[in-house]
């Protein structure tokens, strides 16, 4: 009996913990279902479901946010700040992860800066090189601008990560009369690949969903990413329920579907970046 | 070792990046504080004007004491609210994962997207909070959650704690992951209830993780304008300007260049302050 009461009792903890994570995702069906609905229905029955699907909702926003576009500029942004940092990061990382000279010392500091200073701080002076810089509404304005901002972390990651190879292997490497970029190249390089899966993750997440920069560096709409042409197309006054939630769910849509894929990878990525 | 000259070519190409955006960003943002340089034309050295202004008009301070109130709020509810969740999904190994995925889900949103639709859950005309209210019979709590100055800062900072609940869950989980299945099994085995497992054993144990995610969404939460800015551009009546609104507000709004500058020299200083004194006291509790 007492075993029975036990299993029952257990049951139904569990099953009142996975109600309240299914309400936590109440917003994202909330955003989903509306999505589907005209301005006059969900005036009429804020709460009811779609009965039939208003995909003219989808159509007005696919055009008006020249959708596509965003896309690709996005995912052309994002992939590029990635390779960019991962690489600039990585080789900077090797002579400071094996020296302890002024020089290493002095980098790592700054490095460490760089980590501690929020965006806020050089957004005023950013805009006023790139405006003199003419690097204003260039994507390799805003490459440049994220690779900046993320390079600290890129350059940190890899040295923690670099510090912890054995030694002998580059010793080794180093009796073989490898110069250092061979070093660098044919030992600690294909070491690098989950340090760079990690760290590849922050950076895509964080490049993806910035709102400051784009909003800052870009007014041409043909180099808008997702972000920004979600917020261009609904606006601030007067938003129009049937243009802001096909907009948010088409603006959240490539990386939720990139999160139901690879979920396991990615929680478990970013918690153990931020772990360590 | 790495040769000195290939150290040098190693890290230039680094060094080149932030010394030109970073590095020359900061030090110009330190000149241009103490200047009424509005973006264009030459600009006059004014001296501690600007600095005298944030500390004179109440409206700065006020922004300040608005990133204050914010920042606790979202760092206590979300530290505690991933604390409870992670003790519960740890004692729940069937439904852990997908509890920690589904949980983790909104932090894969941007700030836009979440500000949008929780400005219209809070909306007054047909938003969802209000409707879901009324169904229960609640209808004496609906309100205009974000044009009422006493309630649109916790509305946007629950917005902000439903976003990031999940990252705080999956890194105490993960912390829980680190603790020795043998004192859980010992503690067990000596009878003691899991909330004192819980008090006891678990909170003391998880106390690094603790340090992380408290400075991790400090830091966050202490620059942030994304949710403020979408949802009520600062108001009603400056109820939500932050701190880093109100730097972007004085840079398109007003061209305050030499202004704006002042304000993040003073919101550095915040922040280097808070995370310097915040890792200091919870290290130091660490180790007690």
């Amino acid at each position: 009996m007492l075993q029975l009461a036990r299993t029952t009792g257990r049951f139904a903890l569990n099953a009142a913990i996975i109600g309240l994570v299914v309400a936590m995702l109440l917003p994202v069906f909330y955003m989903i279902a509306m999505s589907f609905r005209t301005a006059t229905e969900i005036a009429q029955q804020p709460l009811a479901l779609p009965t039939s699907f208003a995909w003219s909702n989808y159509a007005n926003a696919l055009e008006a946010m020249n959708y596509l576009r965003s896309v690709l500029n996005s995912v052309g942004i994002t992939v590029s700040v990635t390779v960019i940092v991962a690489l600039l990061g990585s080789i900077a990382a090797f002579p400071l992860a094996r020296n302890t000279g002024r020089y290493s010392r002095l980098f790592i500091m700054l490095v460490a800066l760089g980590l501690a200073t929020p965006n806020f701080v050089t957004i005023t002076p950013i805009y006023v090189i790139f405006r003199d810089l003419g690097l204003l509404d260039t994507y390799i304005g805003i490459i440049l601008a994220f690779t900046a901002l993320n390079l600290p972390l890129a350059v940190f990651f890899y040295v923690g990560f670099i510090a912890a190879i054995p030694k002998e292997l580059l010793e080794a490497a180093k009796l073989d009369n490898c110069k250092d970029w061979q070093v660098f190249w044919y030992v600690i390089r294909p070491l690098l690949g989950p340090a760079t899966a990690t760290l590849s993750l922050f950076v895509m997440l964080m490049v993806w969903n910035d709102f400051t920069y784009p909003l800052l560096l870009l007014t041409d709409k043909d180099k808008f990413t997702v972000t920004i042409s979600v917020y261009r197309f609904v606006g601030n006054q007067n938003v129009q329920p049937d243009m802001l939630f096909p907009a948010a769910v088409l603006g959240s849509l490539p990386l939720l579907v990139m999160f139901i894929i690879f979920q396991r990878r990615i929680v478990a990525g970013l918690t153990a970046g931020a772990v360590k | 070792m790495v040769s000195r000259s290939s150290a040098v070519m190693f890290t230039l190409p680094a060094l080149i990046v932030l010394s030109v955006f970073f590095v020359y960003p900061i030090l110009l943002t330190f000149q241009m504080s103490f200047t009424n340089f509005t973006g264009v034309g030459v600009s006059e050295n004014i001296g501690l004007k600007n600095y005298e202004r944030i500390i004179g008009r109440s409206r700065y301070p006020e922004a300040l004491w608005v990133t204050v109130k914010f920042t606790v709020f979202v760092v206590t509810v979300q530290t505690l609210a991933g604390l409870i969740m992670a003790a519960l999904l740890h004692r729940l190994p069937a439904i852990r994962n997908f509890s920690r995925a589904a949980l983790f889900t909104p932090a894969m949103m941007s700030f836009v997207v979440v500000g949008y639709v929780w400005q219209f859950i809070y909306s007054p005309f047909s938003g969802g909070l209000n409707s879901m209210l009324n169904m229960l019979g609640l209808d004496w709590l609906a309100r205009g959650w974000l044009g009422d100055p006493s309630t649109a800062l916790y509305a946007i900072a629950v917005a902000h704690v439903w976003m990031f609940t999940g990252y705080t869950t999956a890194i105490f989980l993960a912390g829980y992951a680190n603790i020795p299945r043998d004192i859980d099994e010992a503690a067990r085995l000596d009878n003691v209830s899991s909330f004192q497992r819980f008090r006891y054993l678990e909170i003391p144990l998880l106390a690094p993780v603790f340090t992380i995610n408290i400075i991790l969404s400090t830091i966050g939460t202490l620059k942030t304008f994304e949710l403020p800015f979408i949802m009520t551009r600062g108001g009603p009546d400056g109820a939500t300007r932050t701190l880093s609104l109100e730097i972007i507000e004085q840079l398109f709004g007003n061209y305050r260049f030499g202004f704006a500058s002042a304000l993040s020299v003073v919101m550095l200083v915040i922040v280097v302050a808070v995370a310097v004194i915040q890792n200091w006291y919870l290290r130091r509790k660490e180790e007690l």
